[in-house]
């Protein structure tokens, strides 16, 4: 599982070498927003079905033309398909929060995924779409503090990023 | 290629068109350029064409533009969209790694033998952050020798789905199979991506002698049957393999029970029975079938009502949960689930569509013979594995109504199972 102070130990490893000084100041400056990235990390794990149903309704919402009757538009096809894959992207993202790093969705969501998808011709825009409304509803002090939603945010501007 | 989601969202040409248009800083709330850039893969004329070239050009280097940009290359390559060869030339240069991938992976479905292109995609195997796999990708598709040795550097690369397209591409410019047991061997890798990617080299590289293997993989049996598929269509074409050598294979992947798999997850102590029911929701259907195993093997009485209760609360709309859900039922031989199997055999929405087959298998396991008519209506979809799930299932409960329609069917598998089967009856 990579994170911060995984890849700085497995550089200077590979390199035979101690950490350098701006190792040592990058691994400070994640130990320094770790309670913020476990604060976010624990308001996600509570609220994680209630924001990945919040996101996909919105986006429906949002979007009238994802209503329509018929078998490859309705309704249902597009919750289903948005939220089952927004809660394991979500879960993934929590776990980035706990690690400090992008590890988990690199290995486990993205590496990879975006061949698949294109490969099986199977539609992205759902996820960015909802992704992209949880990360414009975050709200603080209401949801979170200001540095934890700076971190959650970042990481879903990480995730709409590397999907699309 | 399977289209059943392009058409997702219910635009109209020109408005997919006017909304790629908009500025991205004076779109409505209410619509999205992103969407628009997706749907026009519906649209193959010069006037999509042309609005996602435009698209292109917009370089704003804000994240809702540039994700705008993207897609619209990747549908670009969709449409084989010869007149954008240029531009997405130019987009291998970008700084975003993700743009570069997918102007790489367009040009390959565009396809050129134009060298100073080619030359281009050749050199990003030399930038670090680059999406190599599918940089080498694009080069062996396009045959372009001359990045036979750059490529060749990435065959022991510690990412192993790169690792595996090099060696595949190695294969494909020069023939040599030695290093492909390797990308055999990635079939078992506890990564699901690992798994998932390597069957595509294997497609890829025409390796026949992997069926076997790609039938055991613990991954979705979509990946499973496309594999085999492809491999039988390419092999079949070529007099190489013939029906009878890729049919067992093909049966046991449409038929799936996880006894046949080989798994590369292991519990140390059979879990509960609530924490294996919440396994069936993972992502890596390896670690489901794993749950599906356990479950027969130690909660076959108490299981049931558990799998009744969880499609209540959620499996009947988390579509691997679902596909589960009815194999075991079908497994379990558990007759008071037969109108549930009947209801998901005839499910519409494009996303339980592997439920269906799995219903078609599961019915023949509870031996009902109520499902003979229903799994006969299966028989006139167009989707494959759904036809051959129930020819297998007819013939399972004893019938054998279907071949004479099943032999004129537009599928050539369906064709030839149908027939397989009526040379077996005279």
């Amino acid at each position: 599982m990579k994170s911060v102070v995984t890849t700085v130990i497995a550089a200077a490893d590979a390199a035979g070498r101690f950490p350098s000084t701006s190792d040592l100041e990058s691994v400070q400056g994640s130990i320094q927003r770790s309670a913020a990235r476990l604060e976010a990390a624990e308001k996600l794990a509570a609220n994680l079905d209630a924001v990945a149903k919040e996101a996909y309704d919105a986006c429906i919402k949002k979007y009238p033309y994802l209503n329509n009757e018929g078998e490859a538009n309705s309704n249902d096809t597009f919750k289903a398909k948005c939220q089952r894959d927004v809660k394991h992207y979500m879960r993934l993202l929590q776990y980035c929060l706990v690690v400090g790093g992008t590890g988990p969705l690199d290995e486990w969501g993205i590496a990879g995924q975006r061949e698949v998808y294109r490969a099986l011709g199977l539609p992205t825009a759902p996820y960015v779409e909802a992704l992209s409304f949880a990360r414009n509803r975050g709200c603080s002090p209401r949801d979170m503090s200001a540095q934890a939603l700076t971190e959650y945010n970042a990481l879903l501007d990480y995730a709409i990023n590397s999907l699309s | 290629m399977d289209k059943r989601f392009f058409n997702f969202f219910n635009l109209t040409e020109d408005q997919a068109i006017a909304l790629l248009d908009t500025p991205h800083d004076q779109i409505s709330e209410n619509d999205s350029r992103y969407i628009a850039a997706s749907h026009l893969v519906n649209c193959p004329t010069e006037r999509s064409i042309d609005a996602l070239i435009r698209a292109v050009q917009q370089t704003d280097p804000v994240l809702a533009n540039r994700i705008v940009r993207r897609k619209s290359v990747e549908t670009l390559g969709r449409l084989q969209a010869v007149q954008a060869l240029p531009i997405i030339h130019e987009c291998l240069q970008d700084d975003d790694c993700y743009m570069v991938e997918n102007a790489a992976w367009a040009i390959g479905e565009i396809g050129t033998q134009n060298a100073a292109i080619l030359e281009t995609v050749a050199q990003l195997l030399d930038k670090p952050g680059q999406t190599h796999r599918v940089i080498i990708h694009t080069l062996a598709k396009s045959n372009y020798e001359p990045a036979l040795e750059r490529i060749r550097r990435f065959t022991d690369n510690p990412d192993l789905p790169t690792a595996s397209a090099a060696i595949t591409a190695v294969c494909r410019l020069t023939g040599e199979h030695s290093q492909m047991t390797k990308v055999v061997g990635m079939l078992q890798n506890p990564n699901v991506l690992a798994r998932r990617l390597s069957i595509q080299d294997l497609i890829d590289s025409r390796y026949y002698d992997a069926i076997p293997s790609i039938a055991k993989c613990p991954v979705s049996l979509v990946f499973r049957l496309r594999g085999i598929r492809m491999l039988a269509e390419a092999g079949i074409s070529t007099g190489t393999l013939t029906f009878g050598t890729v049919q067992p294979h093909l049966e046991q992947s449409l038929r799936d029970h996880p006894n046949d798999l080989g798994l590369v997850h292991a519990y140390e102590h059979p879990p509960t029975l609530p924490v294996l029911i919440q396994e069936l929701y993972e992502t890596d259907f390896g670690r489901c079938y794993l749950a599906c195993k356990t479950i027969l093997e130690h909660y076959a009485d108490a299981a049931p009502d558990a799998l009744f209760a969880t499609y209540a609360d959620e499996a009947r709309s988390d579509y691997g949960a679902h596909f589960h859900v009815m194999k075991l039922f079908g497994w379990l031989k558990h007759a008071p689930a037969y109108e549930l199997l009947i209801e998901a055999l005839h499910n519409k929405q494009p996303q339980f569509q592997k439920s269906r087959a799995a219903a078609a298998i599961a019915l023949a396991e509870l031996g009902d013979e109520r499902a003979i008519p229903e799994l006969k209506t299966c028989l006139n979809t167009r989707i494959w594995d759904l036809k051959y799930a129930t020819l297998m299932a007819l013939e399972q409960l004893g019938d054998s109504s279907g071949y004479e329609q099943a032999v004129n069917d537009e599928d050539w598998l369906i064709r030839e199972k149908a027939n397989a089967m009526l040379a077996i009856a005279h």
